[in-house]
């Protein structure tokens, strides 16, 4: 299939093409959603769940999400007096040449007006985003995270390195690869760091590490439970190098950790990181919408005990544990299983996986778009 | 033949059930051109380890071709491997670093 992107006026091409509702505080929500319901068709929402934020965290999550690759003009919803303000998350979303415009209750004149004046100015985006230009994108130009939530012992066996297979080969394409959760590269260091680009990143990722790891032994826990033994994990070392396993085999180019600090770094395999308060959903889906905000296209997604979750971009659910696989089939994109069953190669199936990257680039549905699954 | 066993990494001191394992079933484990036969001492369970040769008390112990942790004890060829046996410095242990329990 060609994947056929969506032109951007910025350079960037997107796989999906939707116009943003974006609420600024929890306080614009209702009324965002009111203009979401009034056009469901070729749009999307999302916003910061907060009050009264000051952050610049929850401004450069919105504004890069704003920014995102899928999205084809913005509309932003506020109340007036929060901190996180519209118009200037609306003026930085200007910017990149995309429309954008904003709108404050407390100054349109409360909900019916908003809804009014919001109203026009949608209509006029959707139309103008549904005749964006299409231009043939190479997997080059692709973007993809890796994430494991409902994590079992299937995931570190198989999903996960089955990721870090269709990742090598995203990147053998000229493609970028990442996956976040730092706290679960423990006793990852050395193993990362040799695999940095250079001594800054080396010193980086041992940094980051080391800074998570102290948390861990402060708080007194690492992420680790009873029921990972059971599972037949014998350490936090040996759970996190079935995380790692996401990472695959490429160079560490480097840490991400702002939005937006991708702009202008080479192709290749990173590790993503939140910015400070900048966390505005929560769970899997704000890794999901973290991988976004980062520039992703699409993420894969790793499950043994079963997560349906989905959010901003497209999800391709990866399940080997065969129980969950047959319960759950309606809801997962790639049957890992033979591996577990012990009946094909990890090496082959990767390449399998990177194939169905390709296809939801083009337009292939995932099974959470299908369902509607829309976390933010 | 379906493989009842995993091996992640060709340099890997232990491999991982893919099913229930029963105490003196000989299993192969292999990957690229690493074939390992060994007979099992004990039923280990589905994602449960089990070691490919000896490995002596003090050594790491490797999966994916990374420490997983150290012997306790002498483990024979075709023992289970796991927390009875095998022990990270970050888990079970008091950490001299930080001093308390992980």
């Amino acid at each position: 299939m060609k994947i056929l992107g969506f032109q951007r006026p910025d350079g960037q091409l997107g796989i999906r093409n939707k116009v943003s509702i974006i609420f600024t505080t929890d306080c614009s929500r209702f009324v965002a959603q009111k203009l979401k319901l009034l056009f469901p068709q070729g749009t999307q929402i999302f916003g910061y769940p907060g009050g009264c934020a000051f952050q610049d965290g929850p401004v450069n999550k919105l504004t890069a999400l704003g920014n995102h690759s899928s999205s084809a003009a913005a509309l932003v919803i506020g109340l007036g007096c929060e901190g996180t303000d519209a118009y200037k998350i609306a003026d930085a979303i200007a910017q990149t040449g995309r429309p954008a415009e904003a709108l404050k209750i407390n100054e349109a004149g409360g909900d019916i007006m908003t809804v009014e004046k919001g109203s026009h100015i949608l209509v006029e985006m959707i139309q103008n985003a549904s005749m964006s230009e299409r231009v043939e994108m190479s997997p080059a130009d692709l973007v993809v995270g890796s994430e494991c939530g409902g994590s079992d012992s299937t995931s570190g066996l198989a999903s996960n390195p089955l990721t870090g297979a269709a990742g090598d080969h995203l990147i053998d394409a000229g493609g970028t690869y990442m996956h976040e959760e730092v706290s679960e590269l423990m006793g990852c260091a050395d193993v990362l760091a040799e695999r940095a680009v250079n001594d800054e990143v080396a010193a980086d990722i041992r940094g980051a590490i080391e800074e998570a790891e102290a948390r861990c032994f402060e708080g007194g826990r690492f992420s680790w439970g009873y029921g990972n033994i059971q599972g037949g994990l014998t350490s936090i070392e040996e759970k996190s190098y079935g995380c790692l396993a996401k990472s695959g085999t490429k160079p560490l180019q480097g840490l991400l950790r702002s939005y937006g600090a991708l702009k202008g770094r080479p192709n290749g395999y990173y590790i993503s990181m939140s910015e400070p308060n900048s966390g505005t959903f929560s769970g899997d889906p704000e890794g999901i919408n973290q991988f976004a905000a980062h520039g992703c296209h699409l993420a894969m997604f790793t499950t043994g005990c079963g997560s349906t979750t989905g959010g901003l971009i497209p999800v391709l659910k990866v399940i080997a544990n065969p129980t969950r696989m047959q319960l759950i089939r309606d809801n997962a994109d790639f049957d890992a299983t033979p591996i577990i069953r012990g009946e094909r190669p990890l090496d082959e199936m990767g390449a399998e996986l990177y194939q169905e990257i390709l296809n939801t680039a083009a337009g292939k549905l995932t099974k959470s778009e299908i369902h509607g699954h829309y976390e933010v | 033949m379906a493989s009842k066993a995993i091996l992640l990494n060709a340099n890997d001191d232990v491999a991982t059930a893919l099913v229930d394992l029963q105490k003196d079933e000989q299993i192969n484990a292999s990957l690229g051109d690493r074939s390992v036969d060994v007979v099992l001492l004990q039923d280990i369970q589905f994602g449960h380890k089990f070691a490919l040769h000896d490995i002596a008390k003090g050594e790491d112990v490797l999966k994916y071709g990374l420490p997983i942790g150290q012997a306790l004890e002498d483990i024979c060829a075709g023992e289970s491997v796991h927390v009875h046996n095998c022990r990270s410095e970050r888990f079970g242990h008091r950490h001299q670093k930080y001093g308390v329990n992980a």
